[in-house]
Parts: structure tokens; C-alpha cells; sequence
């Protein structure tokens, strides 16, 4: 490179020079909004029954004792979550209801705009107090990644089956509002390594990834052995 | 032999920043909308401290985007070219480690990655990819003069004198 500074060396720098700050700049330019964007906000709305302590998780029956801690980190896009909750899902709903089990939603959406639509949604629904019904109505429609199937219309008309019509519920969809707390989410999920959709843990520790997630039989016996 | 590889050169060593330059390029743009996976990608081959592994996650699409657009201009080829090499050859010992130790994730190279199922793994197809582009980088390195950049031409080259 010492050579090419040299002035009887044809063309000068002037281009070049021009070139590599416009390119650096551009990234620039995209990458600090990008950073920006996934900082945690501590100050962010939470939906109801968000429990900040439990990595921003969507928390049943947090208070109840003595019982298996169930915590499950999934994105409504994937079809692996989709499959889960299509064979646990139901065992997991009736432990919610009689109290059996602490359970933790983790919402991811590393699959991209319309996971972080879907879980902005799943917030808003939590505070109808329909948190369970929406998330298994989401994956019984769930449509191929990223196709624009879901837009805030979409989650809004869904709903009305759910028998959720407020005006509150749709401007919390069109509004975006947890936008940050689904950020928080993602990121408690990067700090814990989850790797893979869908990721559980009983009491802390991840269930067999060769078996308990493709049969109720053996995740049952995973719940039952704590 | 030796004049016709002088005439060849750059338009090699054009080809060479092409390839290279398209595929960082192509790499790093499909991944800098999506942060959240490239993070997962980059911790799915458990090499480094999580935080770390996080930061790279976020920081790598957009090095690439960038080291891309600078080697398909042909702006400080030279260095952009080692900075490309560089870059390669990590990512062959990435791909080779998780490969040893038996990991199943995919390379997250064009976005993707993460755990993927045992016998879904490509690893021998992409370290040869990646040690051909490392190749390319290193022809570049050598040879950093070509066709159609921005890097001014010096009348003396070493790499010219060379093969002169």
C-alpha cells in the first residue's frame, strides 16, 4: 500500500478514499439503530401477569408452591412450536388450570416481523385475560414464516373468536405497544442461550431434546419427575 | 506462460473480489434484519462467553455488508482482502470445532443456524466453501491490483515486478 500513496502513481486517492466512507458510514448509519434497538428497556409497558424477575416471561399460578416450574421459550412462527404445543399443549393448559405447575411463556421472535407482531399480540391478549386461548389459536393458524399472513388486522379479527372486542385490545395491537417488552424477551432469551424453538425447562433443567418434546407420554413423566 | 498471466491477472484478481465481495455481501444482508437469530447462530457454536457470542451476533452481518461493498468496488482491496481471509479462516475453525466435538447446528452463514437435527449438518460442505473463498482472499492479497476498482494504480507494484 506504500506505493499507491505515491503521487506519480496515476488516479489519485480521492475516490477511494470517498468509497470507504460512504460504505463505512451506511453501515454505520444501520448498525447503531440496530444496537439501539435491541438494548433492554427496564422502563418498557409489560402486558399483565409479565413477571420481570422470571426473565419477562408470561407466568401462571406464580405464586403457588411445591410445584414443577415450567418454562417454555417458543416463537409462534415455528413449526417445532407449533408440534409442541399441538401435543403438550393441552397438558400444560389443564395444569395452569388446577394449579399444578408454575408455567413461564417465553415469546420469542428471532424468526423476524411477524413473531414480534404475534407476541406484541399474545401481550395484548394477556391483558383480556386470554393469554392461553390466543396462544393455541395462533398456532392452529399458523401460516409459513414471514408469508404476511399476520398483520395487526389479522390478530384483531382472530380475536373476535376469542370473544375479545375492545377498543382498548385492538389499539394495543395497532399501536404496538409491547414492542420493548418483546425486545426484553429476546434478550433474557439470548442471555440464557436458547438455541433452538422450542426450548423447555422443568425446574431449571431442559427436558430430553430426543424425546419429551415429541410425545405427551414422555414429557408427562418429565413433569412428573421434576 | 508468464505474459499471459501477467494480462490475466486483474481480470482474475476481478473475478476474485467479485466472488469474494458478493458472497460477504449477500451473507451479511440477509442477516442484518434479522439480529436475534444471527445471535443465536453465532452462541449455537459454543466457543465464546455468551455476552461475547451476543455482540458478534449483532455486529458480524453488518462487517460483512460492509467488507463486501468494499471488495466488489475494489476500495483497499488489499486490506479488505485480509480482513475477508481473516474472517474465513475463522470461520473454517468455527465450523471445524463444532463439527469435532459433534455439535448439530447449521453454520448460519446466509442466515439460519442454530441446532439443527443430528445428520442435517453440511460442515464438509462449508469449510470447502469457505476455503475457497479464503483462496480468493489470498490471490487478492498477493495480487491486489484489478480490473474496474477504485484503488488508485501504482506504475510500480510489487506483485507486477514480480511476475514481470
Amino acid at each position: 500500500m506504500a506505493q499507491a500513496k505515491n503521487p506519480a502513481g496515476g488516479k489519485d486517492n480521492f475516490t477511494r478514499n470517498l468509497v470507504i466512507a460512504v460504505v463505512v458510514g451506511v453501515v454505520l448509519i444501520m448498525l447503531v439503530p440496530t444496537v439501539l434497538s435491541k438494548k433492554t428497556n427496564t422502563s418498557a409497558a409489560i402486558p399483565s401477569s409479565v413477571s420481570v424477575e422470571d426473565g419477562y416471561g408470561m407466568v401462571f399460578n406464580k405464586d403457588v408452591k411445591d410445584v414443577p416450574f415450567i418454562e417454555i421459550y417458543e416463537d409462534f412462527q415455528c413449526p417445532a412450536c407449533q408440534r409442541f404445543e399441538a401435543i403438550s399443549g393441552e397438558y400444560i393448559a389443564d395444569l395452569i388450570n388446577t394449579k399444578q405447575a408454575k408455567v413461564a411463556f417465553h415469546m420469542l421472535s428471532f424468526l423476524g416481523g411477524e413473531s414480534q407482531l404475534a407476541a406484541n399480540a399474545a401481550g395484548c391478549s394477556a391483558d383480556q385475560g386470554k393469554f392461553l386461548q390466543f396462544h393455541k389459536l395462533l398456532y392452529a393458524n399458523q401460516p409459513p414464516e414471514n408469508s404476511g399472513a399476520w398483520t395487526p388486522s389479522y390478530f384483531t379479527t382472530l380475536s373476535l373468536g376469542l370473544g375479545i372486542s375492545d377498543k382498548k385490545y385492538d389499539q394495543c395491537i395497532a399501536k404496538n405497544e409491547y414492542k420493548d417488552w418483546v425486545v426484553n424477551v429476546a434478550n433474557e432469551g439470548a442471555k440464557r442461550n436458547i438455541n433452538s424453538t422450542p426450548t423447555v425447562f422443568i425446574n431449571g433443567k431442559e427436558i430430553d431434546r430426543n424425546k419429551a418434546y415429541n410425545s405427551l407420554a414422555e414429557f408427562m413423566l418429565a413433569v412428573k419427575n421434576g | 506462460m508468464k505474459e499471459k498471466f501477467v494480462i490475466a491477472q486483474p481480470w482474475i484478481g476481478l473475478f476474485a473480489r467479485l466472488i469474494l465481495g458478493g458472497v460477504l455481501f449477500v451473507a451479511g444482508y440477509l442477516k442484518v434484519s434479522a439480529p436475534d437469530k444471527s445471535q443465536m447462530a453465532v452462541r449455537a457454536y459454543e466457543m465464546l462467553p455468551i455476552s461475547f457470542a451476543n455482540v458478534l451476533g449483532l455486529v458480524l452481518p453488518f462487517a460483512e455488508v460492509a467488507m463486501g461493498a468494499l471488495l466488489i468496488l475494489g476500495s483497499l482491496t488489499r486490506v479488505v482482502a485480509a480482513l475477508g481471509g481473516f474472517t474465513m479462516v475463522i470461520f473454517i475453525i468455527a465450523i471445524s470445532q463444532a463439527w469435532a466435538r459433534g455439535l448439530n447446528i447449521d453454520c448460519g452463514c446466509f442466515g439460519g443456524g442454530g441446532a439443527v437435527e443430528p445428520g442435517q449438518t453440511k460442515y464438509l460442505q462449508e469449510i470447502l466453501r469457505d476455503a475457497g473463498l479464503a483462496f480468493l482472499a489470498a490471490y487478492l492479497i498477493r495480487y491486489p491490483v484489478t480490473k474496474f476498482s477504485v484503488d488508485k494504480k501504482p506504475i510500480e507494484n510489487t506483485s507486477q515486478k514480480d511476475v514481470a
